[in-house]
């Protein structure tokens, strides 16, 4: 090739190449800014807030006098000395219970309403139902519905002859937590079907018939075709009550504020007590950077449960 | 041209100041923040209308948050350093405000004001007196009471309240078996309102530099213990140390339990959802001992407020006698207020009530639980789990007693 063709070539190229790479710059530039405000909120509420709390947690710290240096102190109080932290740690072990069964009940109900069974419109609305209400309501609704004296719970099992005195289902230290997480999982199964039932139609139905015809059972089918190819939607549900297990304050605030004594305490309400009504500012921060470390270490094994790239986004070139 | 110019630009300066002038004039304001009570909406309204008159410069606004939420409130905009001027604070919570600086001290305006404190009741005015000095003004008050239904007084043969704690317990027993679904006695717990129960055994919460927990001695094992079986064979109802308030009194609402310890707010809310509770089914008496525990409201200025004076002003209003007199006679409460008192007492028509308000106001010097320590939060939440749980049979009450003493004790060192 001619050293003249030959430059002219490269030179070509060459702008070709700007012209891709501005417009690539242009492209992450505008990304940026789209970007920025979410980013800024998220530094604002998120970032900075565990960031004080995590300057807190050393801290002696009160509304209106100068902070001191405290060094561990609040952490040795934690894991050393302080009994209600253990027991809301391990009550907020046992409230994770709420993802397998909530997930798993609703693994049946998706299948179910999946089926072609009649009004499945219907009951698919009234699983569903539950979901949208307000934590609140759900909270006052299910703390009448176990009432020791005037709840429908009692009522149904006495009139079954089940029991003869009632259950003091919120009171009792061995009730008090299932029954909160029976309640939990009330709440969040209806929604947790939707996203099985859509996982569920997008699973084609020519792998049902390959399987027939080859003579696969319904069971068979279930555990080599359906639940793997839930498996992403399952996981989405795993994460979601995970998430709602570390942060079901309302619930609990609203049906029996952690007690009775610290039967159904978890991480969440405790930070906000020990903030709110018992003023110590410092170790809620501490606590807080205990919970904020769990749950990081959860989403990393979650995340490694999952094959590694869970939130993996792919930009196309 | 150029005196155009500067005219336009003396123009521009002199609206911007008058802008200024006009925002630091609209800045003037104090807020008012009250503890659940929305539906005194036009009284707070009159306070802030008779406040005006008096500074016309102010604008005051008036917030109002439900007892769970205004600790957080609070708390939150006293970090942020803008604490509500005025506040309206229930039991011994003020406290721990005090003594971090964030309430400012009243005295010097009694001082000034003789008048004002002359008012009180003095017995009164010590449940909001910390290390000398005056945080609050009283705003409403009651004071735990015994309360017996005298239906199932009369069914069981009783005739008369019972006079000392093991009657208390044989009485509540004894209706407890005379009826399927009854129970003997059942009793308010937040804020330590149960504590009389203790104190009629001569149990102390705290040593007298308040430095040491004292409760943990054969007495108060023996009391739990008690407590405790009472509870487990259902002569005391279960609810008396798992509800909180609504649950309580609706329990008592169903005419089925035999005696009730409660403040006359809550009696009156009773009888309010009970058409069977009046003078002639319910008998109401000073707890045995003449011992009661006050829950009382008073009014407050944050010391972050700008305007301290003008704050007091606004206080001395809402608390003056024409305003409490309307509180007195809507709410049939007591203010502490002595001449609003007598004259609520004078013009109670129900037998019920009168008896309520007369016997709260009763051996004021014998208010228990009256702790005035920065740390009051911090102990009950020390003391009460440990306690509550061997109440309900979960721990042995020696147990309990001696972990709940622990803790106590753990947290008066951490604040020393």
């Amino acid at each position: 090739m001619p050293v003249e063709t030959a430059s002219r070539v490269a030179r070509t190229t060459t702008g070709r190449g700007g012209l891709l790479a501005r417009k690539r710059h242009r492209e992450l530039l505008l990304i940026w800014l789209l970007l920025t405000p979410a980013l800024l909120i998220f530094l604002a509420y998120r970032i900075l807030p565990l960031l004080w709390n995590g300057v807190l947690s050393f801290q002696f710290w009160s509304p209106t006098k100068p902070a001191e240096w405290a060094g561990l102190f609040h952490y040795e109080e934690m894991f050393v000395y302080d009994d209600v932290f253990w027991t809301s740690l391990y009550n907020t072990f046992l409230y994770m219970l709420t993802a397998p069964i909530s997930i798993g009940i609703a693994v049946v109900l998706a299948l179910m309403v999946n089926s072609r069974i009649r009004g499945r419109g219907v009951y698919r609305t009234i699983i569903f139902l539950s979901y949208p209400l307000m934590v609140v309501a759900v909270g006052i609704i299910w703390r009448w519905l176990y009432d020791e004296r005037v709840g429908l719970i009692n009522y149904l099992l006495r009139q079954a002859g089940l029991i003869d005195e009632p259950i003091a289902f919120l009171e009792s230290y061995g009730t008090a937590l299932p029954s909160v997480i029976a309640a939990a999982i009330w709440q969040i199964t209806g929604f947790f079907m939707i996203i099985l039932l859509t996982g569920l139609q997008n699973i084609p139905p020519s792998l049902y018939e390959a399987a027939s015809i080859d003579g696969a059972s319904r069971w068979s089918q279930f555990w080599r075709i359906t639940l793997p190819l839930l498996r992403p939607s399952i996981f989405i549900c795993f994460v979601i009550a995970i998430i709602a297990s570390f942060t079901s304050f309302d619930l609990i605030y609203v049906m029996t504020g952690g007690g009775p004594g610290h039967a159904t305490e978890l991480l969440i309400t405790y930070i906000y007590k020990a903030a709110f009504t018992l003023s110590q500012f410092d170790y809620a921060g501490a606590l807080t950077i205990v919970m904020f470390v769990l749950f990081v270490g959860i989403a990393l094994l979650g995340n490694l449960l999952a094959g590694g790239d869970a939130g993996k986004v792919d930009i196309a070139e | 041209m150029l005196t155009r110019r500067w005219m336009m630009a003396a123009a521009a300066a002199l609206v911007m100041t008058a802008g200024a002038l006009q925002t630091q004039a609209q800045e003037k304001k104090l807020t008012l923040l009250t503890w659940n009570l929305p539906i005194y909406e036009e009284t707070f309204r009159g306070w802030i209308a008779d406040f005006k008159e008096m500074h016309p410069d102010f604008e005051v606004e008036w917030l109002d948050k439900k007892g769970t939420e205004w600790a957080a409130f609070y708390q939150t905009q006293r970090i942020a350093g803008t604490a509500p001027d005025i506040v309206d604070i229930q039991g011994m919570l003020w406290a721990e405000y005090a003594a971090d600086g964030g309430l400012l001290d009243m005295t010097p305006y009694f001082d000034a004001n003789p008048e004002i404190r002359e008012r009180y009741n003095e017995e009164g005015l010590k449940l909001w007196t910390y290390e000398g000095g005056i945080y609050m003004l009283p705003y409403y008050f009651s004071k735990t009471l015994l309360v017996y239904n005298k239906k199932l007084f009369d069914e069981v043969g009783l005739d008369g309240p019972p006079k000392d704690f093991d009657q208390i317990l044989d009485y509540a027993q004894k209706i407890a078996e005379s009826g399927e679904g009854r129970s003997g006695f059942i009793t308010l717990n937040f804020d330590w309102l149960y504590w009389s129960l203790f104190a009629m055994n001569d149990i102390e919460l705290l040593n007298e530099d308040m430095t040491e927990a004292a409760f943990n001695t054969p007495e108060m094992v023996e009391v739990v213990t008690k407590l405790a079986e009472a509870t487990k064979s259902g002569a005391i109802n279960n609810i008396s140390w798992t509800g909180r308030w609504v649950e309580p009194n609706n329990a008592f609402a169903t005419g089925d339990i035999g005696m009730y310890q409660g403040h006359g707010a809550a009696l009156f809310w009773i009888m309010g959802q009970a058409d069977w509770a009046n003078g002639d089914t319910l008998g109401v008496v000073e707890w045995p001992g003449g011992y009661g525990v006050p829950n009382a409201h008073g009014l407050g200025i944050s010391s972050s407020t700008q305007y301290p004076d003008e704050a007091f002003d606004f206080v001395q209003i809402a608390m003056n006698e024409k305003w409490q007199t309307k509180m007195a006679d809507t709410f049939t409460i007591l203010t502490l207020h002595e001449a609003v008192d007598e004259a609520l007492i004078a013009k109670t028509e129900d037998p019920l009530k009168k008896a309520t308000l007369e016997t709260s106001l009763a051996n004021m010097d014998k208010a228990v639980a009256t702790w005035v320590t920065p740390l009051d939060a911090k102990i009950k939440e020390a003391f009460w789990p440990d306690i509550q749980a061997a109440l309900l049979g979960q721990k042995d009450p020696a147990e309990a007693v001696a972990d709940a003493e622990s803790k106590v004790n753990r947290v008066l060192r951490r604040a020393r």
